[in-house]
């Protein structure tokens, strides 16, 4: 559905250094350095597959991205989407993909999406029937009421991403892009929006490319992760491989019932991440767990626990931390 | 063909239906746009109050060429200019992207996002001093006169937008061009006067560069049935001229669009 091979992109920038003087001689003179921000990233994704597209600010998720939909021309490299070359921009290609940016809207301020929604029609040419079909479901999937028929300047900014998500399928798109499609939603308003694009790739068999800050959406959406930083590719594979390859550590956190003695944790290979009163988390190795486990069971006044893998966001830290020690 | 026509139909209604959203704004705009019209025949007034002619042209032929130039005016200011600015800020905010993700010609999308449907009162402003000019002039154009004027007419409004498109395309690139637009109706305004007040290398620039003589004087000649009809042929020939050139410049503009944010 989506292959991508040796993919760059780099970017002229003008440089200068701050102040007026600098500033003057930069009119006569400009001094460009060449920012890599694509620098030879291969994949490849299967149709109906969910994809999550991970790295720090600047790696160069958003220009692949825009790249990928046919936005920006890359330097060099090979891409192919839904057998498109993106940059072409055939009218098939775009009809079959769409993007959503949590940052940029396409729906018109001062009307309400209904119109936004008769302009996609129209644009993308979708019959009557099928459009009044396609909308009546994204409604219901997305709960949008009556909310469609309010100017768009009056709505949340929950509501306003939930009707771009709508405006962006009315075509029915098998590729979809999404760049932190969640950002600056409240708790319920991200799971929403994430069930809704599971339960559409469930639904239709859509392909889904989709960058987050939030782990979360990660961890819920996507089985798949490739991980990108400073526009080299450094991990392809599934979320739970990664998890367990840079941090085989667990979680454990146990509820108390009464005072907790001293305890020798060092023996267990494990350490306190955090304590209070009525809680202590510890951190231990995957394969020491059980016997940590069975032990705290028998002797300390243990009512309840929780095992879990450590926080996405502290994994990928630790993966990038590395490889910048690495002197990469 | 009938696409577009279809596509460009809905961009003018959600076009109506911006415009609406604020009726004072709309009444008020109307009004501006007829004093302005109003206000920028004074000029012509007071200047014929002194002398019979211009350059050989008198009150009425020069009356044309205002009538010519109103007309163009509303078009600018009713289709051309509000979409240029449209763009500019959708550049500014990344939302272009959006526009260009759609399956239909993106020159087009973007040359007909956004109209202000009031300032076409000029265009109608305009006709009624062409109608003005011809009763002054007693003249009642021939068929053929009446058709090459408009085809000039025609000639002028393509002529106007492949200049704008092409600044577009600069926004594409430097994002502020606020500053042209200004400086080009500024420019514009020189289109008002009859083609033998500019003489020597202004003359040259506004019947080649920009093209403004050719835009106003030369189809309120041809409608009197003063102008050779092989100045008609180069005037509509430029303007295709024009349009291509337009385009080129367009396509390379996207190739090295650059996308706003991350």
């Amino acid at each position: 559905m989506l292959s991508v091979r040796n993919l760059v992109k780099h970017y002229r920038v003008h440089r200068r250094r701050p102040g007026l003087l600098p500033a003057l001689a930069s009119v006569f003179r400009r001094r460009y350095t060449v920012v890599r921000a694509v620098d030879g990233i291969s994949f490849e994704i299967g149709a109906g597959e969910r994809v999550g597209f991970l790295g720090p600010n600047g790696a160069g998720k958003t220009t692949t991205l825009k790249m990928l939909a046919g936005l920006l021309h890359p330097t060099s490299g090979e891409i192919s989407v839904a057998g498109h070359v993106p940059f072409r921009r055939e009218r098939d290609f775009l009809r079959s993909i769409m993007l959503v940016t949590g940052q940029k809207q396409q729906l018109l301020w001062d009307l309400p999406p209904a119109e936004t929604f008769e302009l996609n029609r129209a644009v993308y040419e979708i019959p009557r029937d099928e459009y009044r079909r396609t909308l009546a479901e994204l409604v219901d999937l997305l709960d949008l009421g009556d909310l469609i028929h309010k100017p768009t300047r009056q709505l949340s900014l929950g509501e306003r991403m939930k009707c771009e998500l709508a405006a962006a399928l009315l075509h029915r798109p098998r590729v979809l892009f999404l760049d932190e499609p969640t950002i600056g939603l409240d708790v319920t308003m991200q799971a929403a929006v994430r069930d809704f694009i599971r339960e559409y790739n469930e639904r239709h068999g859509a392909t889904v490319l989709l960058t987050s800050h939030y782990m979360d959406d990660v961890a819920a959406l996507a089985p798949r992760v490739i991980v990108i930083d400073r526009g080299r590719l450094i991990y392809d594979g599934s979320l739970e491989n990664l998890v367990r390859q840079i941090r085989p550590d667990k979680r454990v956190t146990f509820r108390l019932e009464g005072p907790l003695p001293p305890v020798e944790w060092a023996r267990f290979g494990a350490s306190v991440v955090a304590q209070d009163e009525a809680r202590i988390q510890l951190q231990v190795h995957g394969g020491r767990l059980r016997e940590l486990v069975s032990w705290a069971l028998g002797q300390l006044p243990v009512a309840d626990l929780v095992v879990e893998d450590p926080p996405l966001e502290e994994v990928l830290s630790e993966l990038f931390a590395r490889r910048h020690e690495e002197g990469e | 063909m009938l696409r577009y026509l279809r596509l460009f139909g809905i961009q003018l209604r959600t076009s109506a239906l911006l415009g609406m959203q604020y009726r004072l704004d709309f009444v008020l705009d109307a009004l501006m746009t007829l004093f302005w019209t109003a206000s920028s025949l004074v000029p012509l007034v007071v200047l014929f109050h002194q002398r019979s002619d211009i350059g050989g042209w008198s009150w009425p032929q020069a009356l044309l060429v205002v009538g010519f130039f109103t007309v163009l005016r509303g078009v600018i200011e009713g289709a051309i200019q509000p979409a240029l600015q449209n763009v500019v800020e959708l550049v500014r905010k990344g939302m272009l992207d959006f526009l260009l993700l759609k399956p239909a010609d993106s020159q087009f999308l973007v040359s007909t996002s956004r109209f202000e449907i009031w300032r076409g009162v000029d265009v109608l402003a305009g006709a009624l001093i062409l109608v003005w000019a011809l009763v002054e002039l007693e003249h009642v154009p021939t068929p053929l006169q009446a058709l090459s004027s408009l085809a000039l007419l025609c000639g002028a409004v393509v002529i106007l937008y492949s200049i704008w498109i092409a600044v577009v395309a600069l926004a594409l690139r430097v994002v502020k061009v606020d500053n042209l637009t200004y400086f080009f109706s500024s420019v514009f305004e020189a289109a008002r006067w009859p083609a033998p007040v500019y003489r020597g290398a202004l003359n040259f620039v506004f019947t080649f560069v920009i093209p403004l003589i050719v835009m106003t004087s030369y189809p309120a000649l041809a409608i009197v049935g003063e102008l050779e009809g092989r100045a008609i042929f180069f005037s509509l020939a430029g303007a295709l001229v024009f349009a291509l050139a337009a385009r080129l410049v367009w396509l390379r503009a996207l190739r090295s669009y650059t996308s706003a944010g991350g």
